[in-house]
């Protein structure tokens, strides 16, 4: 018997019992309806995890005191201190880091905030003005400090539109003073509604000179970070290079396993948070297909109950000729049949509720959540049904195929 | 040649202590052409009979050939060939697809044959119209009444023109009406069409339409005699 003509026999069988199919392929729909939203969001928040991070800049290298986490247990805590003014000043010297284009000190607390009796809790960054054009924020309200300020240690910031609103309400905060661990700091600029920018909220942070933060507010002599950006995407790599060996110079180490400081470029933290986001996708993925084996055990036991039915159909079609194998592949026909179209139906569904989420989730974040269906999740879910549709559906199928032709002419 | 070959053919079932012996010792020949009722009483080994010639058991001991073969000499995917080209089967029990079209259950047989799908239609309708049931050819098994189902079984059985038809009990289901028209439709098919006819039967009212009558008693042929008086079956199809 031809393969397309046991596929349209397939479908006459299952037809007949329609509700029953239905029900049947229930188990299988919502099992590949959760693994086709889990791999639909993952790819979504990874879209836009990533989009965050290139929003900073392929240019940028991030050099950050103490020894590289190498596990979750490891203290980071060590050579905390390492990074001074006496390193920022080596690297900017262009013997030492030809492709450096420019280098920013990144100092942060978290401070209390207060103007008269309002508090509010925040974290203030030091920086420089390459702060706002790294990210791309610029104050909505009023200025970004000046090389003047920054290098006069003057006591002025911008403040995040939540910090305003908690110390302000809806009276202007430019030119306002607000105190901070006991200092007067005058507010010049407020970001608009940003929130989250990669790594900073924007919304709950105050970004003063790095200058007046590292003294006046932290009291410290070094700094957090080390911002870079080199003159070219082509010499990251190099002036990543240069900045290693000017920095190891600089703390005569000439192992590498003891290094003081790390450093991170866009091109690692990609992958990082890519490998981050597809284990996790995975992990999710594997969770929702025990969802499938369940679907698959309740295929089993219905094609069972069906062969039992239909024990004289069974017969009847082996009296007139149909052998084993053509009797095989029908039942196994209907069982992928089953799972199959449960996985197309499955997948349309996951899609479509993933789309629901895009938009709920762009309404709520604020920001483009990319819906993004991956094709290979597509092939994976009806695949995948298939798959579950011939495995749990062969020993039923045997069943059907090793019945007695007789037991069609006993006349119950 | 025979069509048929029965030498001392016995059918032994084991049980668990009680051995159950159906057939005990049964022969006789039947020619092509031929249209032959097997009668007995239940329990008479009739049907355990029907099993064996049809390919369907396998019989303990004596020698059965079907053209000259035996079930032996076949693999089991050439015994569903042969039960597929060389026999139709009709049911007491109609044993129809439910919900499924009468053309469709009478395509059934050629699904599992090497006949090209662009025939099978205008197979199907000829059979169809030899048991009188062109205007129904869309209808499904629900929709018709008895005599109309076995004849659709009948159609089933003969859509791929088999050498040999059998009918175990066709009209025990129906009302004397419809099993003339049933008994009339074989009649038919053996006269005009030549096919060789084995019937299985209890009663003799209707082991008398055949032409010859092989009474099974126990296990053993009890008599083979030509029918003298044999009945015509006049009820025509009501279309």
């Amino acid at each position: 018997m031809k393969l397309s003509y046991s596929f349209s026999t397939a479908i006459a069988g299952l037809k007949t019992n329609k509700r029953r199919s239905m029900l049947t392929i229930l188990g299988i729909v919502i099992g590949i309806t959760s693994i086709i939203l889990v791999m639909s969001l993952g790819a979504g928040a990874q879209d836009l995890i990533l989009g965050q991070i290139k929003s900073i800049g392929a240019k940028t290298i991030a050099i950050i005191p103490g020894r590289e986490p190498k596990g979750p247990t490891d203290i980071v805590a060590s050579f905390a201190d390492s990074l001074k003014q006496r390193e920022f000043d080596a690297l900017e010297r262009k013997v030492n880091v030809p492709h450096l284009a420019k280098i920013m000190p990144i100092v942060f607390s978290s401070e209390a905030i207060a103007n008269g009796s309002e508090t509010y809790r925040a974290t203030v960054f030091g920086a420089t003005d390459l702060f706002t054009s790294l990210y791309n924020v610029y104050p909505a309200q009023g200025r970004v400090f000046t090389e003047e300020e920054i290098r006069g240690y003057a006591p002025v910031a911008i403040i995040g539109s939540k910090v305003r609103t908690q110390l302000f309400g809806d009276s202007d905060a430019i030119g306002q003073n607000i105190r901070i661990k006991g200092n007067n700091v005058r507010v010049i600029g407020v970001f608009g509604g940003q929130g989250q920018v990669s790594f900073v909220n924007f919304d709950e942070m105050v970004l003063m000179p790095y200058t007046t933060t590292q003294r006046t507010i932290m009291g410290i002599k070094h700094f957090n970070r080390l911002i870079a950006e080199a003159d070219s995407e082509e010499n990251v790599k190099t002036t990543v290079d240069d900045i290693t060996a000017t920095l190891r110079s600089l703390h005569n180490i000439s192992d590498p396993t003891k290094d003081d400081f790390f450093i991170q470029t866009q091109a690692e933290a990609l992958s990082t948070v890519g490998t981050i986001t597809n284990a996790l996708t995975l992990f999710l993925a594997a969770i929702a297909a025990i969802s499938l084996v369940v679907g698959g055990v309740g295929i089993m036991n219905i094609m069972l109950v069906s062969v039992t039915e239909r024990t004289r159909e069974i017969g009847l079609r082996k009296a007139i000729g149909a052998t084993e194998k053509e009797i095989l592949t029908q039942f196994l026909m209907e069982a992928v049949t089953l799972t199959g179209v449960g996985g197309i139906v499955g997948v349309l569904l996951g899609g479509s509720l993933s789309f629901l989420a895009s938009i709920i989730l762009t309404h709520q974040l604020g920001r483009v959540w990319l819906f993004s269906l991956p094709i290979s999740s597509i092939v994976l879910g009806i695949g995948v049904s298939a798959v579950i549709g011939l495995v749990f559906g062969i020993y039923p199928a045997r069943q059907a195929s090793k019945k007695s032709p007789m037991e069609a002419l006993r006349y119950e | 040649m025979p069509l048929i070959e029965v030498q001392n053919v016995t059918k032994v079932y084991p049980g668990e202590g009680v051995v159950t012996t159906a057939l005990n010792g049964v022969s006789f020949t039947i020619n092509a052409g031929e249209f032959v009722a097997i009668m007995g009483p239940s329990g008479s080994g009739k049907s355990t009979l029907l099993h064996i010639l049809g390919f369907l058991d396998r019989h303990t001991d004596g020698i059965y050939r079907f053209e000259g073969k035996t079930i032996d000499d076949y693999s089991s995917i050439d015994i569903a060939r042969v039960r597929n080209k060389k026999m139709g089967f009709v049911f007491q029990a109609f044993n129809l697809l439910p919900r499924t079209s009468v053309l469709e259950n009478v395509k059934l047989p050629l699904l599992y044959s090497d006949i090209p799908e662009s025939r099978w239609n205008a197979m199907a309708l000829e059979a169809i119209n030899t048991v009188g049931l062109e205007h129904r050819v869309q209808h499904e098994p629900a929709q018709l009444s008895g005599g109309e189902k076995q004849r659709v079984a009948i159609a089933r059985a003969l859509v791929n023109d088999p050498a040999l038809i059998f009918a175990d009990e066709p009209t025990g289901n129906l009302d004397s009406k419809s099993g003339q028209m049933v008994m009339n439709a074989l009649q038919k098919l053996n006269e005009e069409h030549g096919h060789t006819i084995i019937l299985i039967t209890h009663e003799t009212q209707t082991a008398e339409h055949a032409q010859r009558i092989i009474r099974i008693r126990d296990g053993m042929v009890e008599g083979d005699e030509k029918v003298a008086h044999r009945r015509v079956a006049t009820m025509e199809f009501v279309k």
